[in-house]
């Protein structure tokens, strides 16, 4: 009836790729792999996956080799970030998405290390959840898994911090070693 | 389908409601568009249908200019507001704090400021009442810049738009500059355009509020008073600067301009006293990084942006408030018009 109505959502053709990104394979164990830490600019996030990191390098056997801040909370890291992570790593851990425009570019983060093969853990403060999936569905990749923490992170002291990264800590071993992609079933 | 039958009226209220259904409106009504209404948008302006005028790659959106005038025609634009409007666009989106802005928790505001002789040819409101409402034009052009951003960009509040509190009239601070009686030149000749030469210039806003202040004739007086509400604290957020600007009222314009200050002057003067103690700042939890000295608040003179509109019939003024640590980067973006 009202086909004569102009639908103002239609822009160029998509620039997006269409289809179900893969994602990369699981470790059986994570002793001895290279880990990658991506942070964002928010208020103690380098701090929280440099916890993450110790904690997982104590428990787990896991070797810290590449710390990047990416320059902007807004847009995914920039190639040559990226590209330091593949290359030099087994895994990585991004976030912590603790913003409206941060959480979901760090799930188009994981969503990218993923399909570069690197199997990552994305953390995003419980606040956010909406627009992380979002991303994830605007990536074709509902269903994403990524781990929690309370939110907020940025007026934690250091010992705040310490202690919401160990609790983090199970939750990103499971997402680096387990299956648990909705999207891997592509 | 509704059973609005052959009632005209029905059937415009069913097309409004289509287009509620399909989640295309900012929760007030739209004005539902045709190809034609933008083959009439397209007229107006040397910008051909298929260019982009904007992108979020992270999202991976891009927005067309034909898609701009769809929404613009859906904003309420009439199609002559078309160049102005894809003006605004691109002011909007060349200030760098436009990249997070649209899903940010902080839910800012584009703050559109048009100089030249389209102002009364369009009729954009620049005297009493300049904020609004009251003005088709100053309601609709920022209006239009929110639904790009909602059907463009697909940034829709509670789902990749994260503000959490959101702003009155978000979508609509657009306002004409009080040339005729501003003591100063233009905003646009500030943003690098000649005078006489229509132009928009923008801002993210994350609010503004009002200094009242009829009783002094002092300019200094009056300056003192601006400069409290710039160093507010709960406008800092941390980091170098929290930043602020100004939509002076003509008496204050006019007051501060009979005192010998040009625009320059008065930014000069704002910057140097718009301070606070650390002491204060440190109570209050922000004492981090603003060292031992009186802390100034604001980034530097030139970016105490300084536009004149409003009616001269009280002595009042509005402080706005940037997004983030933005300050306006300074380029006003001329308005384009084809060549009949």
């Amino acid at each position: 009836m009202f086909e004569t109505i102009v639908d103002p959502t239609v822009g160029p053709a998509e620039t997006v790729e269409r289809g179900r990104p893969s994602l990369a394979q699981r470790p059986e164990s994570l002793a001895g792999l290279r880990l990658g830490l991506l942070a964002n600019t928010k208020r103690n996030a380098e701090q929280f996956l440099a916890d993450v990191g110790r904690e997982l390098a104590d428990h787990y056997g896991i070797v810290p080799v590449v710390a990047v801040k990416k320059p902007n909370i807004v847009e995914t890291a920039p190639a040559e970030l990226m590209s330091e992570l593949t290359e030099h790593c087994d895994i990585v851990v991004a976030g912590v998405g603790d913003c409206g425009s941060c959480s979901a570019s760090a799930v188009a983060d994981g969503i990218l290390l993923e399909q570069a093969g690197i199997p990552a853990a994305v953390i995003i403060s419980d606040a956010f959840t909406v627009s992380a999936n979002a991303m994830a569905d605007l990536r074709n990749a509902p269903g994403y898994a990524y781990v929690t923490t309370p939110h907020p992170v940025a007026n934690l002291t250091a010992d705040g911090v310490r202690a919401r990264a160990a609790q983090a800590v199970p939750g990103i071993v499971a997402l680096l070693t387990e299956p648990v992609m909705a999207a891997a079933s592509a | 389908m509704t059973s609005a039958g052959t009632d005209l009226v029905e059937l415009a209220k069913a097309a409004i409601e289509y287009c509620y259904d399909q989640g295309w409106t900012d929760g007030l009504p739209v004005v539902p568009a045709t190809a034609a209404d933008v083959a009439a948008c397209l007229a107006t302006t040397p910008h051909p249908a298929d260019e982009i005028i904007g992108s979020q790659p992270h999202l991976g959106r891009s927005v067309t200019v034909a898609q701009a005038a769809a929404n613009a025609i859906m904003a309420g634009c009439k199609p002559e507001y078309f160049p102005v409007v894809l003006a605004a666009w691109q002011a909007v989106t060349h200030e760098r704090s436009s990249r997070g802005a649209w899903q940010s928790t902080s839910g800012p505001a584009p703050l559109i400021v048009v100089n030249g002789p389209v102002r009364t040819r369009l009729r954009i409101n620049y005297a009493g009442g300049a904020f609004g409402p009251g003005f088709r034009p100053n309601a609709t052009i920022g209006r239009a810049i929110g639904l790009i951003v909602r059907n463009g960009y697909g940034v829709r509040p509670q789902e990749l738009e994260q503000a959490t509190q959101g702003l009155p009239g978000r979508w609509s601070v657009c306002l004409g500059e009080n040339e005729e009686m501003s003591p100063w030149e233009p905003l646009s000749v500030v943003g690098g355009v000649p005078a006489g030469v229509d132009a928009v210039s923008a801002m993210l806003i994350r609010t503004v509020e009002y200094i009242d202040n009829r009783s002094t004739d002092s300019a200094e007086a009056v300056l003192t008073d601006f400069a409290d509400t710039l160093a507010r604290m709960g406008a800092y957020v941390g980091g170098p600067h929290s930043s602020g600007g100004l939509v002076l009222g003509p008496e204050h314009a006019q007051l501060l301009g009979n005192a010998g200050y040009r625009r320059t002057d008065v930014q000069q003067w704002l910057f140097e006293h718009a301070v606070r103690d650390p002491a204060e700042m440190a109570a209050a939890g922000k004492g981090e990084h603003v060292g031992d000295g009186p802390f100034r608040m604001l980034p530097s003179a030139e970016a105490i942006p300084i536009v004149v509109a409003g009616a001269a019939n009280a002595a009042m003024s509005m402080v706005f408030r940037p997004f983030g640590w933005a300050a306006w980067t300074g380029r006003s973006v001329p308005v384009e018009w084809k060549e009949q």
